[in-house]
């Protein structure tokens, strides 16, 4: 083998390595799921879910966004609630609940809505029994095999309910969609990968995003097609929205990133326009307000195709400024001047 | 025993040339400098690690700054370049030398010396380059743990592909340039550096450029100033990748087309 070939060979080896390590990165990285950042139990949500949000707990309690706002509010120790929770059901959201996820079917399915999944590491025995003790006019029955429990199991009014699905997944919502869930995961269906068009955005959603949310035509059809102006008089249109993506993260600022599918590229420049006016309207206050010319800096709108991305990063010395809180320091206290 | 009358075939024409223009190509001060160039970033990498992640505001993640390598560094600046110096000069170089005399009068097809010789080219600048953005990607992007390592495996890959691309695009064009003309290295110059500027601009200009498609496909936006912040704009990527191709097939046969029929005349 020539010298030559030798740098070309190991060039390769390096680039191969590289790759491998990398896939072995994303193929252990814990955010990797079934279908983008939907795990597998996730699947057997009801195949006719509009819009699905995500949130993973760990990252949101070690970002500096928990650390600032989310304690009480004298800044030091956890949430309200939250030991109180603790004693009853063993519960530590803040140790114990991995994720979140919440399936919207839109507003004409009554009490056929959302479904939130919680997953995480639950002391069944403890919750279970907190919930037949703590809670009035509750209920059980077997559904498949499964105990679930029904609150408010009167006529003419909406019935919850909560079930375990495994040990580590418990999942909450109106008794019609606690139960097909249940039905589907316990036969192993997967009737979300039969939609088709919340699959394919689910996919797009960044891989490891502390927060993300995915909609379909079906639920943004519903939105206002028109907002007022900023006079007040007035009203701007809004192109319809196809689709849209949300993903987002809080460490080491808060970095919101949107994408929104118009009808068609013309669609997409006017809505793109739209919020760049927003911006600029924004960077107009600037002498009455200068952070809010960091806060039109902070956002960048592009277009592709019929594609609109918005962009925000937000450091926190910047939410501070606008909140007109002090800067507090990593620690979640307020930073001694 | 071959038949002496007719020419080496093709494929067999070409692997020679290829590997006598790798071993000059490898083997040389351009590739010294531009190993130089292209290995920077692992130079910046490691510094960031050492002693900048402490001092850069934590808005800067190690990601953003990966991302600002691709996109400004390889992507806009030094591929381009690479491709200009090295794809200008597989023909150039031998005219300069007067040595072209030497290729021609073998019994192989000119087709298959530029095809040996644009392989080459091919092997050479991307085994300088992707290993220095793998590198780079990950000392970045650990230097602050394992945490979104994963996540930004997918974006790896794309540079990668995307990164290979550029070096095909501009080589093929810069190909064409050294046959075309005698000294191709200005209007090369020019073009990067002038002409691929209309990227920045609004309205279907940036399509005339090859940047505009490049940075189309990769998903890094970094923040920039100016009027490509306000008239940034991102190409579908199944029009940037029909318009690289297309770039690439064109430019390509019509170097193989100037380069078989056009008469060299070595001056004495």
């Amino acid at each position: 083998m020539t010298r030559s070939r030798l740098v070309v060979l190991s060039a390769l080896i390096v680039v191969g390595v590289g790759v491998v390590g990398a896939l072995g990165a994303l193929y252990f990285d814990p955010a990797r799921a079934a279908v983008g950042p939907l795990p597998a139990e996730g699947l057997a949500l009801p195949g006719d879910t509009q819009f699905v949000m995500g949130f993973d707990v760990h990252r949101f309690v070690a970002s500096p966004f928990y650390q600032r706002f989310g304690k009480d509010r004298q800044g030091q120790g956890r949430p309200p609630g939250f030991t109180e929770l603790e004693e009853k059901t063993g519960l530590n959201p803040e140790r114990d609940v991995d994720r979140i996820l919440f399936a919207g079917r839109g507003v004409e399915k009554g009490p056929e809505g959302g479904v939130l999944l919680v997953s995480g590491r639950f002391d069944r025995t403890k919750l279970s029994r907190a919930i037949e003790t703590e809670t009035k006019g509750v209920t059980s029955k077997s559904h498949e095999g499964t105990t679930v429990y029904l609150f408010r199991e009167e006529v003419g009014k909406k019935t919850g309910a909560a079930a375990f699905l495994d040990d580590d997944t418990l999942v909450l919502g109106p008794r019609e969609s606690v139960e097909a869930t249940i039905t589907n995961y316990a036969g192993g269906k997967a009737p979300m990968r039969s939609n088709a068009a919340l699959v394919a955005l689910l996919e797009s959603v960044k891989p490891g995003s502390t927060f993300w949310a995915v909609g379909d035509q079906s639920v943004l059809s519903r939105l206002p097609l028109s907002i007022p102006g900023a006079t007040g008089q007035g009203a701007i249109s809004l192109p319809p929205v196809k689709s849209v993506v949300v993903t987002g993260d809080l460490d080491p600022m808060v970095a919101v990133e949107l994408t929104g599918e118009a009808v068609d590229g013309k669609a997409a420049q006017n809505l793109a326009d739209i919020v760049r006016g927003f911006v600029a309207l924004a960077s107009l206050q600037a002498s009455q307000r200068p952070e809010l010319k960091e806060l039109a800096s902070a956002v960048s709108v592009t277009t592709d195709a019929a594609r609109v991305h918005v962009n925000l990063r937000v450091p926190y010395e910047l939410i501070d400024s606008l909140s007109g809180k002090r800067p507090m320091a990593a620690n979640g206290a307020p930073e001694s001047r | 025993m071959r038949d002496t009358s007719r020419p080496v075939p093709f494929a067999r024409a070409s692997r020679a040339v290829f590997d006598l223009a790798l071993e000059g190509m490898v083997w040389s001060r351009r590739s010294l400098l531009m190993a130089v160039l292209l290995g920077l970033p692992i130079v910046f990498a490691i510094v960031y690690r050492v002693v900048l992640a402490a001092h850069i505001p934590p808005r800067v993640t190690p990601f953003d700054l990966y991302g600002a390598v691709v996109v400004f560094y390889y992507l806009r600046n030094v591929l381009p370049l690479a491709a200009l110096f090295y794809a200008s000069a597989l023909i150039a170089d031998e005219v300069e030398g007067k040595t072209l005399t030497y290729l021609l009068t073998r019994p192989v097809r000119r087709e298959a010396i530029l095809a040996g010789k644009f392989a080459a080219y091919v092997a050479t600048t991307l085994s300088l380059a992707l290993p220095a953005v793998v590198v780079t990607f990950f000392i970045l992007l650990t230097s602050r743990g394992r945490v979104g390592l994963g996540g930004a495996v997918p974006d790896l890959l794309r540079d990668l592909g995307v990164l290979a691309l550029a070096l095909l695009a501009y080589g093929a064009l810069f190909t064409l340039l050294g046959v075309l003309l005698k000294r191709p290295v200005i209007p090369g110059l020019l073009f990067l550096f002038v002409w691929e500027l209309i990227a920045n601009l609004p309205g279907y200009l940036p399509r005339f450029t090859l940047t505009a498609y490049l940075r189309s496909l990769v998903r890094h936006r970094p923040a920039e100033e100016g009027i490509s912040e306000i008239f940034g704009q991102v190409l579908p990527a199944a029009l940037c990748l029909e318009v690289l191709a297309g770039a690439i097939i064109v430019c390509l046969a019509a170097a193989a087309w100037i380069f078989s029929t056009r008469e060299y005349v070595m001056d004495q």
